[in-house]
């Protein structure tokens, strides 16, 4: 089963580990953010060990993004955020794992200081008749 | 498939068992195995396919592994590592083509190998697929719909992963053979499922992972044709793949079995498949495989949905439910039990799933419930739960199908 682990966060700056540039992030010590880091990267091992991390993108400033959208004379471009959002999508990770209870379970070791982590099954194009 | 992709399949099991039995490492084997496959395909178009196409293969792994040892053994300190994996009664090596000890077949052995209680369920799937079905990596990972990167990943992991636990090859011992057989069909049940439950043929394989597990099933019941539940497990899958025809309309939308077209349905692998559960069942002991292949027999035998025998099926859901208590299981009895007493009878044991539990939030709980609320003339009540069921649903057919049924009737023009 494919889920989807989206990060959510808005860093000020923009940078990743987004964890670093929140306003909850930048009050942590140092220290404690190196064990985060050393403990996440363990994780990202062992998810990708496994085979169960299928991939992983950290995305660029909301600025630098092009919204389209359709009107009946053709698209229309803008430059920029995504407006309405108050947290940015910052990345996401694609995972397959066994259970619900699995993708729960890699899912929660993302919560980090700032911002919000979203656990979101993909659909599957198949299904049961009964 | 090509005629050396078909011989290649049928020997694969063979050929990495021989290699294995003779030689211990797991891993090296299935490497050489991979090196002997190419050699094949470079010769055997120009020279013909050998006579004992398993027999080639066989020497030529062999020789591959044993150059391989050569170099390696020549290394420093690599013959304390080779001594220590290999037990002193096994240094002398039998000949990769003599017979196995203790009558049991080989590919069997290379499943209990491949579905170690070491390895998590995933790579027991993708090792068995590899190293048991002789399929591709490639082709797996397109089967489950992940870049070939990451099932290459899984199935060296869960190598290298047998080699830590030192996972041997051999029987396991009388007591935790059940236990071990239990495992392997757990694990080609799974890959049937996913094979059933996918769209299937177009796209994914060529030949389809229900028809791999089944054909794998078939061979595990014929080395241990007295185990009930391997002879219950294979029913099962002839008499759910028996419905593949009727199961997707036009556009691949989704046919729930009550509406499928029973002219449709494969007589002969149900024959086949009822064959099975009733020689099994008198047998014993029963459990959960031959329960519900008995319940998917007695969908089969009935001419047209009115004329289910809901009654047997109710009373083999409470065997089931008995035996193998589980959250799904709890929903089909309770369909069984409103056909037999009444869709009031069947919602009470639903009721109670719907604020609490681990259904809550499995579009299946909302989707029974749904048509059980149909049946008791609560329409508007059905579609509040069809519309939760299918916002829940992961799949997409099940998901348009779920919708479809939400939706309000079309307005009275009275």
């Amino acid at each position: 089963m494919k889920y989807v682990i989206l990060i959510h966060a808005n860093p000020d700056p923009w940078g990743h580990p987004t964890s670093h540039y929140t306003p909850e992030g930048r009050a942590l010590p140092a220290e404690h953010h190196q064990e985060m880091d050393r403990r996440f990267e363990a994780l990202l091992s062992e998810i990708s060990d496994s085979g169960e991390l299928v991939s992983a993108e950290a995305l660029a400033d909301p600025s630098s993004a092009t919204l389209y959208r359709w009107s009946p004379q053709g698209h229309l471009a803008t430059e920029g955020p995504y407006a309405e959002a108050k947290e940015h999508l910052a990345g996401f990770f694609l995972i397959d794992c066994a259970s619900r209870e699995r993708a729960e379970e890699i899912a929660a070791q993302f919560a980090q200081p700032g911002g919000a982590i979203e656990l979101r099954p993909a659909m599957w194009p198949g299904g049961d008749d009964r | 498939m090509t005629d050396l992709e078909r011989v290649w399949r049928e020997c694969a099991p063979d050929v990495l068992a021989a290699l294995v039995r003779g030689h211990g490492d797991f891993d090296a084997a299935e490497d050489a195995v991979q090196e002997a496959l190419l050699a094949a395909a470079r010769q055997w178009p120009a020279d013909g396919v050998p006579d004992n196409p398993k027999g080639w293969l066989i020497t030529v792994a062999s020789r591959r592994l044993t150059d391989r040892w050569r170099s390696e053994r020549a290394r420093a300190g690599r013959e304390l590592l080779v001594a220590r994996r290999t037990p002193p009664g096994e240094l002398l090596v039998p000949a990769p083509d003599a017979a196995p000890r203790g009558g049991h077949d080989d590919s069997l052995t290379l499943l209990l190998l491949c579905c170690h209680p070491a390895l998590p369920a995933p790579s027991q799937v993708a090792l068995t697929l590899r190293a048991v079905a002789g399929l591709s990596t490639a082709r797996i990972a397109r089967a489950f719909l992940v870049p070939e990167a990451t099932m290459a990943q899984r199935i060296s992991r869960a190598k290298a992963r047998l080699r830590e636990s030192g996972a041997r090859f051999g029987v396991p011992a009388t007591e935790q053979l059940p236990g071990r057989i239990g495992a392997v069909a757990h694990v080609l049940y799974l890959v049937f499922t996913e094979g059933h439950t996918s769209t299937a043929g177009a796209g994914l394989c060529d030949t389809s992972l229900a028809v791999e597990a089944i054909r794998l099933t078939r061979r595990l019941h014929a080395c241990l044709p007295a185990e009930g539940e391997v002879a219950g497990l294979l029913a099962l899958m002839l008499l759910t793949d028996a419905r593949r025809a009727a199961r997707t309309g036009p556009e691949g939308t989704l046919v729930p079995l009550a509406e499928q077209d029973r002219a449709l349905w494969d007589r002969q692998a149900i024959a086949e498949g009822i064959g099975l559960v009733e020689r099994a069942l008198p047998a014993g002991p029963v459990g959960p495989f031959q329960l519900q292949a008995a319940i998917a027999a007695v969908h089969a035998e009935a001419a047209s949905a009115p004329d289910t025998d809901w009654p047997q099926i109710k009373v083999l859901y409470g065997m089931l439910h008995d035996l193998a208590p589980s959250p799904v299981v709890t929903l089909n009895h309770a369909v069984a039990v409103a056909m037999v007493d009444g869709p009031a009878a069947g919602l009470a044991m639903l009721d109670p799933l719907v604020p609490e539990g681990p259904l809550r939030r499995h579009h299946r709980l909302h989707a029974v419930r749904g048509h059980l609320l149909v049946m008791a003339g609560r329409d508007r009540e059905a579609r509040a739960a069809y519309a939760l069921a299918a916002r829940l649903a992961t799949s997409i057919p099940e998901q348009r199908y779920l919708n479809a049924k939400a939706a309000p009737p079309p307005a009275d023009p009275g």
